[in-house]
């Protein structure tokens, strides 16, 4: 069977590894070396998306104009913090950033080039962009992918990630958690084992998870994390400290100013200072940002993520004095604040020994080679990260699975009518730690039935939730009575419908095939055009060389070609351009004799003169 | 009986087919799941090398390119192990299963306070009111170790119902038919009793907390 890849999609950049042999190698794009595909994808007047460098490159400049020739592409950075949040769900600096339809969908759609865009459609562009680096890097197809998620991200997250795997034309055999692919790199290159913490912090969402690895098992304890909590939100701050009041809403001078505290931001991992000189239509904004500036920006944020390994630490039972090793994994490890803050929480030296960018997607191979049967004995014991439940009477959350549980897990329950002849059962499921089911987040509603008419309470039927390997909900449920399957219409809060992800991908395969048909009957319509000009200048310049025979049978050819060329049909114009060029060959043949004879005549007069 | 979903065998419901080794997806209770006898005093770390051996065995990670039923019995599979595990390895879990899995519940409504702790808990609660009121009042240090003291003697009483937990679990295994009964009281009693201790010393450590952060 065909290989599985490893995918790591992440909110800053994104990148594609395979097993090679023992190890899992990352694929770097075979043209430019590059190993980290930006997560950056822009949408083009025309509607098309491009993803990575290319997609940088439309972007609004900190020191210079728009590109020439390119009319406001809207360029989407961290498009994983839109996945799986309907509108209402858009933290406010989100909102801000870009054009929005429709903000009570169940889905958040970008407003570009006359369209509507879903963020499982733009983050499909990222992942056939990777597909493709792997394929022309490999000479292989690319099918069958191992895709890695936040821990922390909930249902209609992985759910978005899964569509927009499906939208790339990739079957995601499955959602990894990025802490634990971590631990599987480590574990596999390290030889790292005991209870170990893994301390996530990338560019838009932060992670911790406590495991305990032991010959080969890979047993996660707890987990915890913010999945709106990144580097982004300490670039976010740097630039509202540079940006003045009056330009905090403009859009274009908000983006060229991130750029700079971005890169100030990096610069600051590995010199104690960095200067930020950007020109913004007349205003000028010229700053030296040193560590002690950026530490306190960033303090209420790694505050946060340590909140986060308490909780955890708690959940597991454990303090920090019982961990063997702590890993470091994300680009915003490498900040000098961030080590001296988890190496003085944790009271010892973190490991950070395997680049923190490319970790996740190493791991992500690794388990890509657990599924093909090629790493021997490991084991993944995964958890959920929030808890399961039910609404009941008084809005309440009844919890059925926990968080924390190991995964695969399943909950049954036993539902029942409170009115006669009452034909269907409504539940309600959500996810979350609150008391109130209004408090969590809405996973799906769904209906039971149809029951038969019968007097209230008597109906019994066995619903069993059962959260799969990828940390998804899956949901079955039984008539006890008959034992016969009910059919579950689940309704899902948030996200893509199959019908619609099924539309997405018919349309986009008739996109295809309609881009190509168009190319090839231009190019068709070229070469008739070149030929029907040529024809009729020779028809009135050498007249003399054709006879009335031969002109009559030109001009019905030509005819035949124009009528052709009208109804736009590539393959007839193809032919009869071919038609064309054989008919008049003769005719072509004496044009050039005659062209010869005449230079040969006009040389011997200058040779005699 | 039923069949293996990747060769088809017949044989009783267990976690793997005989044949293949396949996963059967059958609904096993605990103890069968993870290939038990019905003991309720456990070796954990027998326990837990079961619990390894046949999660790697059943584990959908290693069935990934195999038949959609094949896929669906090994979920439910490990679903059922995972649970198993849950339920037998926390002794209060265990209890409560095993009274489960005979048919009773430890009630809901069973509210009511251990007689014998009703005065401790009682004079408990009256304190925490007191810590909670004083706020920065000078006196509160006193009050503070007070609560402090009820909480050792608290943890001291829960160490010695699981004491009691365990000497049952091992009156359980020792039981003939008709002792059955009054085991099954004695159980119900000390899963409730270890309930209420440790409802008390969450409350004590949140009032505890809330002192310390005035």
């Amino acid at each position: 069977m065909d290989r599985i890849f490893g995918i790591d999609l992440g909110t800053t950049n994104s990148l594609i590894a395979v097993m090679d042999g023992d190890a899992p190698r990352v694929i770097a794009d075979a043209a430019t070396g590059r190993r980290l595909l930006p997560s950056v994808v822009a949408i083009k007047p025309d509607g098309s998306l491009v993803a990575g460098q290319d997609a940088i490159a439309l972007e609004p400049r900190a020191d210079s104009e728009t590109p020439d020739g390119v009319e406001n592409a809207i360029v989407v950075r961290s498009i994983k913090r839109y996945m799986g949040l309907g509108g209402a769900d858009l933290a406010p600096e989100d909102r801000k950033r870009y054009g929005f339809a429709d903000m009570d969908s169940l889905v958040v759609r970008f407003k570009a080039a006359g369209r509507e865009f879903t963020p499982p459609e733009l983050s499909a562009e990222i992942l056939r962009e990777l597909k493709r680096r792997a394929e022309s890097a490999l000479s292989e197809t690319v099918k069958r992918v191992v895709i890695t998620v936040p821990a922390y991200f909930d249902d209609g997250q992985r759910q978005a990630t899964r569509d927009a795997g499906r939208l790339a034309g990739l079957d995601v055999v499955r959602l990894l958690n990025e802490p634990t692919a971590a631990s599987l790199a480590y574990g596999l290159n390290q030889q790292t084992e005991g209870r170990v913490a893994v301390y996530d912090f990338g560019g838009g969402t932060f992670d911790v998870s406590i495991l305990n690895i032991k010959g080969g098992i890979f047993e996660v304890l707890a987990t915890n994390g913010d999945t709106h909590l990144g580097g982004d939100d300490i670039d976010s701050a740097l630039t509202e400290a540079l940006l003045p009041e009056s330009l905090r809403n403009d859009r274009e001078a908000w983006s060229r100013v991130r750029h700079a505290a971005e890169a100030a931001k990096q610069e600051l991992s590995k010199s104690e200072s960095a200067t930020v000189d950007i020109n913004l239509d007349g205003e000028r904004i010229h700053r030296i940002i040193n560590r002690a500036e950026i530490g306190r920006l960033a303090a209420p944020l790694i505050d946060r993520t340590l909140e986060c390994c308490r909780r955890a630490l708690s959940d597991a039972s454990l303090t920090p004095a019982d961990l063997n090793a702590i890993v470091l994994v994300g680009g915003s490890t490498r900040m000098p604040v961030v080590r001296e803050r988890v190496k003085e929480f944790f009271g010892r030296d973190p490991l950070c020994s395997l680049n923190p960018d490319e970790v996740v997607a190493l791991g992500a191979a690794v388990q890509a080679g657990v599924l093909m049967g090629t790493q021997g004995d490991m084991l993944l014991l995964d958890v959920v990260p929030l808890s399961l439940g039910i609404e009941t009477m008084g809005g309440l959350l009844e919890r059925l699975i926990h968080r924390n549980t190991t995964i695969p897990t399943s909950a049954t329950e036993m539902f029942t009518t409170s009115a006669d002849n009452q034909t269907h059962v409504d539940v309600h499921v959500l996810q979350g730690e609150r008391e109130l089911a209004r408090d969590c987040r809405s996973l799906a509603r769904f209906k039971l039935g149809p029951l038969q008419g019968q007097p209230a309470g008597v109906p019994r039927v066995e619903v069993t939730f059962l959260v799969d390997a990828n940390g998804i909900l899956n949901v079955t449920a039984r008539d006890q009575r008959t034992g016969r399957e009910h059919s579950v219409d689940v309704k899902p809060s948030y996200g893509l419908t199959d019908d619609a992800i099924e539309q997405m991908l018919e349309e986009s395969i008739d996109l295809g095939e309609e881009d190509v048909e168009q190319r090839l009957l231009i190019a068709a319509r070229n070469d008739a055009d070149q030929l029907l000009n040529a024809l009729r200048r020779q028809l009135g310049e050498y007249a003399d060389l054709i006879n009335e025979a031969e002109r009559v049978k030109i001009a019905e050819a030509v005819a035949g070609l124009e009528a052709a060329y009208q109804r736009e049909d590539r393959e007839l114009i193809g032919r009869l351009v071919e038609e064309l060029n054989e008919i008049t060959t003769p005719f072509a043949e004496r044009i050039m004799d005659h062209a010869i004879k005449l230079a040969l005549e006009k040389k011997s007069i200058e040779e005699l003169a | 009986m039923i069949r293996c979903p990747k060769c088809s065998q017949a044989q009783a419901a267990q976690l793997c087919c005989v044949k293949c080794g396949s996963p059967l997806g059958a609904d096993l209770d605990a103890f069968a799941a993870l290939g038990l006898e019905r003991n309720l005093v456990i070796d954990l770390a027998r326990l837990e090398r079961s619990y390894h051996e046949r999660g790697r065995q059943v584990h959908p990670d290693r069935f990934a390119s195999d038949s959609p039923s094949v896929r669906a019995a090994s979920l439910k599979s490990t679903a059922n192990l995972t649970r198993s595990y849950r339920e037998l390895r926390d002794p209060v879990n265990r209890g409560l299963y095993w009274l489960e899995l005979h048919g009773r519940k430890l009630s809901d409504g069973n509210q009511s306070v251990p007689s014998d702790l009703a005065a401790t808990v009682f004079e408990i609660q009256g304190q925490l009111a007191e810590l909670r009121e004083a706020g920065v009042a000078a006196h509160v240090a006193d009050l503070r170790n007070g609560v402090e003291r009820q909480r050792l003697e608290v943890q001291a009483a829960l160490e010695q119902a699981f004491a009691e937990l365990n000497a049952n679990f091992a009156l359980w295994d020792r039981a003939t038919e008709g002792g059955e009964k009054g085991l099954f009281e004695a159980l119900k009693s000390v899963l409730a009793r270890i309930a209420y201790l440790r409802t008390l010393l969450r409350d004590i450590g949140r009032a505890l907390e809330i002192a310390q952060a005035a």
